[in-house]
């Protein structure tokens, strides 16, 4: 065993770090709760009108909706790439495959912002204007490589003679697959379209160059918040943080629900 | 096993031109465009290196340096940071191991430009988170270090610290407790045992997870933008300005494609060490 006070150490560390990275969150909503043109901690009249402004707000609306629209037709497209993805990842075995795998990897390994810009040149010359579809497509360019590989990691641990033993008794090769394999592999999907729309929802550096006029909610913010500062803007923020702290509940909640009834009633 | 391979060939089809179209093309665009005189537009002139020489000679090097800087920080001090959380969270934390995880990870799907703004509003002088709670409490005015490289710093490792907790974590989860018992019951000091039993197995995972922080810090903006000030200019903001205010695609372009080049310099080599199969499997 360690010395008890490595142990302590660690766990005191832990619990600091992880407090620190809540800080700038604790920030916004403290300064949201002012009604004044400029923030001058700690406020003399505490109040909740900038949450009424934004909530009044036609604007606020319309930034989460495009957040939402883009993010919701990037989980959907990206699990559908990443299904035939995966399998080609971690299923079959095909020559080329460990190219494929290096490949996959290296939208990952690349600066968003350099990728972002690059393809705002490439639309530019190939006449093509910039959009909240052409946002969609480029959050797919990053996003499907990381569903693909939450796909794979499940696809590793799935005994491929299941698959083999359907099809031997008869099935064919699709229905073997639609009936065996995918409902495998389903676990991994749910992961990788939460992953998906949540990577995009917040995404910042892909949005700014490749969503031309159709401003994100991250965007939006960046711009005001430099530029045109009142608690609204804080308050703005705090909705969309509670907006990505409730998908992830509902998430854990549906996981948690999965493991009960389906993998438990199924041994 | 024939059929294997043709469904594998079929399966890779949907994302292998994904990729070429929305990742190669571009690249290669920007390798193109580069090549151009400065101030053109379009792709059909003669190839030149001058925006290179302008790179060079005119201190657009300088940004790239900055961020290379950086970068290169970044990635140390969150392994750093990280080594003790990932071996608290593999060896101590037990049932609440992913309880921690979920904090951890709850941040990174929050917009960077959401918690750097937040940030921002903590490190405030006068007014600000900090400023104005200490002076409320103590009646002393603490200083900022908003508005210079060090908030800048500290901005990219509170952005990208998780990217490197949690490859360390699944690195560090890798290695048997037996094997570290079994060094220390040898006679191995503490150092002697992270670095002969726990690094060797862990490297993948340290690899994976510095490899993200140093990409990801290297192509960041908006830390700069909004912790920095007018401080420093770090590579992107200055590759911006090129397209945005200059209307110089060119050398925008070639500052790219420096940009590109440093990442493949250190994404190849390490990539090569990975054994797929071998890191998911497990």
């Amino acid at each position: 065993m360690e010395p008890r006070s490595v142990i302590v150490g660690r766990i005191v560390w832990t619990v600091l770090i992880v407090g620190l990275l809540y800080l700038p969150i604790i920030s916004i909503v403290l300064a949201s709760l002012a009604n004044t043109r400029f923030i001058r901690f700690p406020h003399r009249v505490w109040s909740i009108d900038a949450y009424r402004e934004a909530l009044g707000l036609g604007l606020t609306y319309d930034l989460q909706w495009t957040s939402l629209k883009v993010a919701i037709c990037v989980a959907f497209l990206a699990v559908i790439f990443a299904i035939p993805g995966a399998l080609a990842f971690a299923r079959y075995s095909w020559p080329g495959r460990s190219v494929f795998q290096k490949s996959l990897l290296l939208p990952i390994f690349f600066p968003q912002s350099v990728l972002g810009l690059a393809a705002l040149v490439t639309m530019s010359a190939v006449g093509i204007s910039p959009s909240w579809q052409t946002a969609v497509f480029m959050h797919l360019v990053w996003v499907v490589p990381i569903a693909t590989l939450i796909v794979s990691i499940r696809l590793y641990g799935f005994d491929v003679a299941q698959e083999e033993a359907a099809f031997d008794l008869g099935a064919t090769r699709l229905q073997s697959f639609l009936a065996v394999t995918l409902p495998q592999m389903m676990p991994g999907i749910v992961s990788g379209a939460l992953f998906a729309f949540l990577l995009s929802w917040a995404n910042l550096p892909l949005s700014a160059y490749t969503s031309g006029a159709d401003s994100t909610l991250p965007e939006w913010l960046y711009s005001r918040m430099s530029t045109n500062y009142a608690p609204m803007v804080p308050a703005v923020s705090v909705l969309s943080i509670i907006a990505s702290v409730l998908v992830v509940m509902i998430f854990q909640l549906i996981r948690l629900w999965w493991r009960r009834h389906i993998e438990a009633g199924s041994d | 096993m024939e059929q294997s391979a043709r469904n594998g060939l079929i399966a890779v089809i949907p994302v292998a031109l994904l990729l070429l179209s929305g990742f190669a093309l571009p690249l290669i665009f920007i390798i193109f465009t580069g090549l151009m005189p400065p101030r053109s537009f379009g792709l059909l002139e003669d190839p030149t290196l001058a925006n290179y020489r302008t790179i060079l000679e005119e201190g657009y090097w300088r940004p790239i340096m900055w961020s290379l800087g950086f970068a290169i920080a970044t990635t140390l001090v969150s392994l750093a940071l990280a080594w003790p959380i990932a071996k608290a969270l593999v060896i101590h934390a037990g049932r609440f191991a992913s309880v921690i995880s979920i904090l951890i990870a709850v941040p990174v799907f929050i917009a960077e430009s959401v918690r750097l703004f937040g940030a921002h509003l903590f490190l405030m002088p006068k007014g600000g988170i900090l400023a104005g709670t200490v002076n409320a409490l103590l009646g002393i005015d603490i200083g900022s270090i908003l508005f210079s490289p060090l908030a800048t710093l500290v901005g990219m490792i509170y952005i990208y610290l998780p990217f490197a907790i949690f490859p360390m974590t699944l690195g560090l989860s890798q290695v048997p407790p037996e094997q570290v018992e079994a060094a220390k019951d040898l006679g191995a000091s503490g150092w002697q045992t992270v670095r002969n039993v726990e690094l060797p197995i862990a490297l993948p995972g340290i690899l994976i997870g510095g490899l993200l922080v140093f990409v990801l810090a290297l192509g960041a903006t908006a830390e700069a933008a909004i912790l920095g000030g007018q401080s420093v200019v770090v590579a992107v903001q200055s590759i911006e300005q090129r397209f945005n205010y200059a209307q110089d695609w060119p050398l925008g372009s070639a500052l790219a494609t420096v940009l590109c080049a440093i990442t493949a310099l250190v994404v190849f080599p390490l990539m090569r060490r990975l054994d797929i199969d071998r890191l998911f499997r497990r």
